[in-house]
């Protein structure tokens, strides 16, 4: 198998945190890499020290099999989380003055920046400067800024940040058409489950600078439990302990946890278990205000495994 | 050619970020234009001196036999006195009592309180009777007038030279009269041995203070450049788009280098602009079109340094805002110090044997000394040379910490 980026024990200690500690990832070529994590919980200062912008406390980080510092510099784009745009600069100045300083060669400038202000929507405001574009127009220029040289990999540093549902549209269908169309290797970072299920090949979940699992979605639902969801807000939340008692001694069901005040249970064909619940909850002489039954998100997979307290 | 994009990119920056240009452009005009209306003269060379007479002269009997005031005939001629070759009196007279006077001194109304004592005409017969020989039958008499003034105040000195010659040609004037009326013919002018000659330094006979600030402002405006430049990189950095560029193939002299045409065209451009209000609000510009050049290069010059300065500046400042207060504090200070205002008292310190003034550790004291030089005095290349390599070597230095401190905080891969 071919990586394109290898990082091995990379860690990272500002004063007395450790941001990073001891990462060890492989990411393949021409795939889409969700990195997934809380915030705070080293993701972004993983991917800085991948991309040669921040030095590893100790650790190497291969690009193409090469170390980082041999790396030429056009290979990675990076988009970052924060927008970085010249305000009193047009589109496609921007664009052509990143252009320039990778080197694109000149007859193919023109050309690539209005395939670019195409394929983000982007056309109309070629001319308008910067500051007078929208929050979207500007996150989909700050985009568009850090693939203008083409590099082999594009990093996105929670790219739909701040998006109206359209833009965001826009953003995925480009960042699957770089991979299926363009054949890039795709790095993106988020705390948007929807965003990493449907875009990403693999995902690797970080928590306290640490890889705690790396599969496809697929994989880390299924690891976490096949089947679907009940999720139950019972009138009197402060019975929630004794019912989830009383549920885990039903059989075939796999977990019952509660988050945000509610109860989710577990349980392959869980619309079959539905009866035997709610005798339950009669028999414990509770309420339920709301009952639904959904199937397994990521989002379970990521509270399961990362807990739910807060790291802000 | 990646500095090339970087100059195209930083010019329209400058061009359209407005409040940036607003300051760098119109705010020295503006104190260009405050100094020409305060110490200019505005395009009136020649204007009177505001005093107060106070006439106590009683009169005397003179030769002829008649009573005649010299007091009032000396008042007279004052008013009448007028600038050599102009039609522009010389004095613009206030005939009052010596308590008005003083408080018309006080208030500043007045340069000047001439007192003309009582006994005023007695002493100019007395003199007249003397120097005709007929002293026989007179007693001499002394008169003391009085010129009264502030001390502290230039335009009192002015006033009482102009007096103080004034009187001393009315004693000599009236006293040969007499005598050549009483001879009948014209006396012999007394050999003269010794003649003193004033002479001005070419061209300054006119100069006006506002003639000294005007390179002051030009010098001021450079300096200006660096805050707003120290604001544009320091954005560089807050925006990220500093981080972008690092991260991309452009190298640090690409940056620094690109920035520096751009900028230093705008000190350029700043001289030729601030001349031209200047030349408008009265300054007595000399030299021609070779010195807006030689004055333009000077400016970039200047401009550099100031580029200089901007990096150090930015090498601290964490926000635009913070660098631009930071560059005021530093900028306002460094222009006193160059003497764009006025002259400072000079301190000299000793190294290795030389002796020089700590203002000339200053680039943009060089910058001054040499547009003074090239646009008040219409000096060439060769007279400013000194100046200018002087500047250009000051620079240079400023320049090297200025790199060095901004690669460092600014252009590395953070730690």
């Amino acid at each position: 198998m071919d990586y394109m980026i290898e990082a091995i024990d990379l860690t990272k200690k500002f004063d007395d945190l450790t941001a990073v500690d001891g990462l060890n990832i492989k990411i393949r070529k021409g795939e889409v890499f969700g990195f997934l994590g809380p915030n705070g919980a080293g993701k972004t200062t993983s991917i800085r020290m991948m991309v040669g912008l921040l030095k590893p406390t100790s650790g190497t980080i291969l690009i193409d099999g090469k170390d980082i510092k041999q790396t030429e510099k056009g290979k990675i784009g990076i988009c970052p989380q924060e927008l970085m745009l010249w305000e009193h600069l047009t589109c496609k100045e921007s664009l052509s003055l990143m252009a320039d300083m990778y080197e694109v060669p000149k007859d193919v400038k023109n050309q690539r920046i209005d395939g670019l202000l195409k394929d983000l929507f982007l056309t109309d405001k070629a001319d308008t400067v910067v500051s007078n574009l929208s929050g979207g127009m500007k996150r989909r220029l700050n985009l568009a800024l850090s693939v203008v040289h083409e590099p082999d990999v594009v990093v996105l540093d929670e790219p739909s940040e701040g998006l109206d549902p359209q833009s965001r549209r826009v953003l995925w269908n480009y960042i699957r058409s770089m991979r299926d169309v363009q054949g890039k290797t795709v790095i993106l970072t988020t705390h948007l489950m929807d965003e990493a299920d449907s875009l990403s090949d693999r995902i690797g979940i970080v928590d306290h600078g640490k890889l705690i699992r790396l599969d496809t979605p697929e994989n880390l639902k299924k690891e976490i439990g096949e089947g679907d969801i009940v999720d139950i807000k019972l009138s009197d939340p402060s019975k929630n302990l004794e019912l989830i008692t009383e549920l885990e001694k039903i059989e075939d069901i796999i977990s019952v946890v509660e988050t945000d005040s509610r109860i989710n249970i577990r349980a392959l064909d869980a619309v079959s278990k539905l009866p035997q619940i709610m005798k339950l909850v009669e028999e414990s002489d509770l309420r339920v205000d709301d009952l639904s039954v959904r199937q397994n998100t990521l989002e379970d997979v990521f509270i399961d495994l990362t807990g739910t307290g807060l790291r802000e | 050619m990646k500095f090339i994009s970087i100059a195209v990119k930083d010019f329209k920056e400058l061009v359209r970020d407005k409040r940036g240009l607003f300051f760098i452009l119109l705010f020295p005009i503006f104190f260009m234009m405050i100094f020409g209306f305060a110490f200019g003269g505005m395009g009136q060379e020649n204007t009177p001196h505001n005093i107060a007479i106070v006439n106590y002269d009683e009169g005397a009997t003179i030769l002829t036999g008649e009573n005649f005031n010299f007091g009032n005939n000396l008042t007279n001629q004052i008013k009448e006195s007028t600038y050599s070759n102009s039609d522009v009196k010389l004095f613009n007279v206030t005939e009052t009592t010596e308590s008005q006077a003083d408080s018309l001194l006080k208030q500043r109304t007045v340069d000047a309180e001439l007192i003309i004592p009582s006994n005023f005409s007695a002493s100019m017969a007395s003199q007249i009777a003397n120097s005709s020989g007929l002293t026989a039958n007179i007693n001499s008499t002394v008169s003391s007038p009085i010129i009264r003034g502030d001390e502290g105040y230039s335009n009192f000195f002015a006033s009482e030279s102009a007096l103080s010659t004034v009187m001393t040609g009315y004693q000599s004037g009236i006293v040969n009269g007499f005598k050549n009326q009483l001879a009948g013919t014209p006396g012999a002018e007394p050999v003269k041995y010794v003649n003193i000659t004033v002479q001005g330094i070419s061209g300054t006979q006119s100069f006006t203070q506002f003639d000294f600030l005007a390179p002051g402002m030009m010098v001021f405006a450079i300096l200006l450049l660096a805050t707003t430049i120290a604001a544009i990189l320091t954005r560089e950095v807050e925006s990220g788009t500093l981080e972008r560029l690092k991260m991309s193939k452009m190298r640090s002299f690409d940056l620094l280098f690109g920035g520096l045409i751009p900028w230093s065209l705008v000190a350029g451009a700043q001289v030729v602009i601030l001349l031209i209000v200047a030349v408008l609000l009265g300054l007595h510009w000399q030299g021609g079109i070779n010195s807006v050049i030689l004055a333009t290069i000077i400016g970039i010059i200047g401009g550099v340094a100031s580029i200089a300065l901007a990096m150090i500046i930015a090498s601290f400042a964490k926000n635009d805002r913070q660098a631009a207060n930071l560059g005021t504090l530093i900028v306002v200070p460094i222009s006193f110090l160059v003497g764009a205002f006025f002259p400072l008292p000079q301190v000299f310190i000793t190294v290795l044997g030389h002796s020089f003034q700590i203002y000339e550790l200053i680039p943009w004291t060089h910058t001054l000394n040499a547009l003074r030089g090239v646009l008040l005095y219409g000096e060439g290349l060769n007279a400013v040379a000194f100046q200018i390599e002087l500047s250009l070597i000051l620079t240079v230095i400023l320049f090297i910490i200025g790199v060095f401190l901004y690669s460092r905080t600014r252009l590395r891969a953070d730690n």
